[in-house]
């Protein structure tokens, strides 16, 4: 298993390593100067001269390349156009209010997700069924930006249930630690702030677990009602046991093995769905963060982000195949 | 006559084939009918009546610069359809040819291109569009080319695994023993014969282009003002939302109703296709 694990992280190096040169390449090989792009047309030759030199323009694209590697092995992602201060530092500092947004939505999306799409092959073709299919390819289909709005709309406008916005009400201060809202005021036994974290969470992470939750349900749905018309599944009902038995024994521990592939793949799409989430909901993440970036076009920030994003797919994908070969020896044994 | 009858009997036992039927029809006809659905042009600004609500004279009111959202709403749809079968078809004449020419030659060709493609996959989606259309510059036709690169891996790895597939049949074999070239063998037999899988997989593309360009949209890397749009529609009204909740809620929901048409078609697909069909 440790050995399976140490292939699978060197993979994950290489292709990380991959993706940040794609990066790279992709910043610097797109028609026109940056640095007049970002100054725009008014600039003077000088003020563009100066800018190019800040941004390292004016060398040669390997040792651009060079200089770009060093840094990233360092931590070092350039200063933002901006503030000027360092982009990993920024992007650091609101690391945590991403991971608990994107953590909760994912552990809600699993957990409304895999029950529905049980119930929903468990029921197949009945009225239960027809509803939760065609409820959860309008979440499929909702743009979440929109869908948040909506729920802001509904929720905290016509309701006034929830908070609209922001991460903690503003009257209160968050406790010092390690930036998990939620953990620091457990951690502090602060239980005003961990309510207000909370409720301000649900909204947000909600809206970021609809688009996630209706994937998995449509993929247990129909991973389980494949199985169920496998010969084994006749064979356990021949044997005295009942459907609800069947299913839950024999069908949906073989029916989970795709969804979990699936939830590694679509942990791509909560990622970019964070950034459209954090930026209506002003969740002061790494999402709202690059939206900013995009809005000042300070490139060293979206360029940063955008590798932090990337990195957290892969390794996220790396975790998925672990659990996947935990569960199914076959695969470990496939590949050694 | 009696083929079209029988094509639209069995549609009406699949009601999601027909829903999806119903919805796109709909959608398109009032996509073309734009100038005649509404007497207002989408751009022209009339500040007397912004922010007016859904009446007799705006089917679906006003946004604030006082511009009649079904007329905004019918001319978006143009370039929404647009966008959604363009940057699949783009994507298409990408990635198809990478992965045909992958799949056909193998070797190490085979194994740099695919590493290539893994690399490329392992980038979410809408964070690599939001990336390229940031440096591109904003605008609706850089919005679309950067959707579009990142479906171009999806493509490509499908078509390789489809020539592989046909690669391996015998009739290639007797295809090369009569002496016909490699281009002539991939254009002729192995693109054509792998042909079905890829354009299900472009229908089901179709909502999610539409999705992802009107996140752009949104974020403000799309369609510029005062071009209409519906991502770009909604981000410049969130700001009245409680005053005028539906000048941002009524351009998300064509969005909606337009990629679940989309979607339902793609399913109904997929089922019809699906060999264990009862």
């Amino acid at each position: 298993m440790i050995q399976f694990l140490l292939r699978r992280l060197m993979a994950a190096g290489l292709v990380l390593l991959v993706v940040a040169t794609l990066i790279f390449l992709f910043v610097r090989l797109v028609p026109g100067d940056p640095a007049v792009a970002l100054l725009g047309s008014g600039a003077t030759n000088a003020q563009i001269q100066a800018l190019r030199q800040q941004l390292g323009l004016d060398r040669t694209l390997p040792e651009q390349f060079a200089t770009y590697l060093g840094g990233l092995l360092r931590g070092d992602l350039g200063a933002s156009l901006r503030t000027n201060r360092p982009v990993a530092q920024e992007l650091l500092q609101r690391l945590p209010a991403t991971i608990e947004l994107t953590v909760a939505a994912l552990v809600s999306a699993i957990v409304v997700g895999i029950p529905i799409g049980l119930w929903s092959a468990y029921a197949a073709n009945r009225l239960a069924d027809h509803v939760i299919r065609i409820v959860s390819l309008v979440a499929v289909s909702a743009p979440v930006f929109w869908l948040a709005l909506f729920a802001q709309v509904i929720f905290s406008v016509q309701l006034n249930l929830l908070p609209v916005s922001a991460r903690l009400d503003p009257l209160l201060k968050a406790p010092a630690g390690t930036g998990f809202l939620l953990i620091d005021a457990l951690a502090a036994g602060d239980m005003q702030v961990f309510g207000s974290a909370l409720s301000h969470l649900v909204l947000p992470a909600g809206v970021l677990a609809a688009y996630l939750a209706a994937v998995i349900a449509r993929m247990v749905r129909a991973s389980t009602i494949s199985e169920i018309r496998q010969d084994y599944a006749r064979t356990a009902r021949a044997k005295g046991l009942s459907r609800l038995g069947m299913v839950l024994k024999h069908a949906l521990p073989n029916a989970l093995l795709p969804a979990i592939t699936l939830i590694g793949l679509k942990v791509a799409e909560l990622l970019g769905g964070a950034i459209l989430t954090e930026t209506v909901f002003s969740w002061p993440g790494i999402g709202r963060y690059m939206f900013e970036a995009i809005t000042n076009r300070d490139y060293p920030v979206i360029q940063g982000a955008t590798l932090l994003f990337a990195s957290g797919f892969i390794l996220s994908s790396m975790a998925v195949d672990a659990l996947y070969g935990a569960l199914n020896p076959r695969i470990r044994a496939g590949r050694g | 006559m009696a083929a079209l009858r029988r094509f639209l009997l069995r549609l009406t036992r699949r009601p999601l084939a027909l829903l999806a039927l119903l919805l796109l029809v709909a959608i398109a006809a009032a996509v073309i009918a734009a100038p005649s659905l509404t007497p207002y042009s989408p751009t022209k600004i009339d500040i007397a009546h912004k922010l007016s609500p859904p009446d007799d004279a705006h089917a679906l009111g006003t946004d604030n610069f006082g511009r009649d959202l079904l007329s905004r709403i019918a001319f978006g749809g143009r370039s929404t359809l647009l966008i959604g079968v363009l940057v699949v078809a783009l994507a298409f004449a990408a990635g198809v040819p990478i992965g045909v020419v992958s799949g056909t030659l193998g070797g190490t060709v085979d194994a740099i291109l695919m590493r290539v493609v893994d690399a490329w996959l392992s980038f979410p989606g809408l964070v690599m569009a939001i990336l390229l259309a940031a440096i591109l510059g904003a605008g609706l036709q850089n919005a679309m080319f950067a959707v579009a690169l990142t479906y171009i891996p999806q493509f490509a790895r499908m078509a390789r695994g489809q020539a592989l597939a046909v690669r391996a049949q015998p009739f290639i074999e007797a295809s090369q023993a009569l002496g016909m070239s490699l281009p002539r063998l991939m254009v002729r037999h192995i693109f054509p014969n792998s042909l079905t899988p890829l354009l299900v997989q472009a229908s089901l593309l179709i909502g999610s282009a539409i999705l992802q360009t009107a996140s752009l949209g949104f974020l403000g890397l799309g369609a510029q003002p005062p071009l209409p749009e519906w991502g770009a529609d909604v981000a410049s009204n969130t700001e009245f939302l409680r005053e005028a909740a539906w000048v941002a809620i009524y351009p998300g929901l064509a969005i909606l109703l337009t990629v679940l048409g989309f979607n339902l078609l793609g399913d109904a697909i997929v089922d019809w296709l699906d060999p264990r069909r009862d």
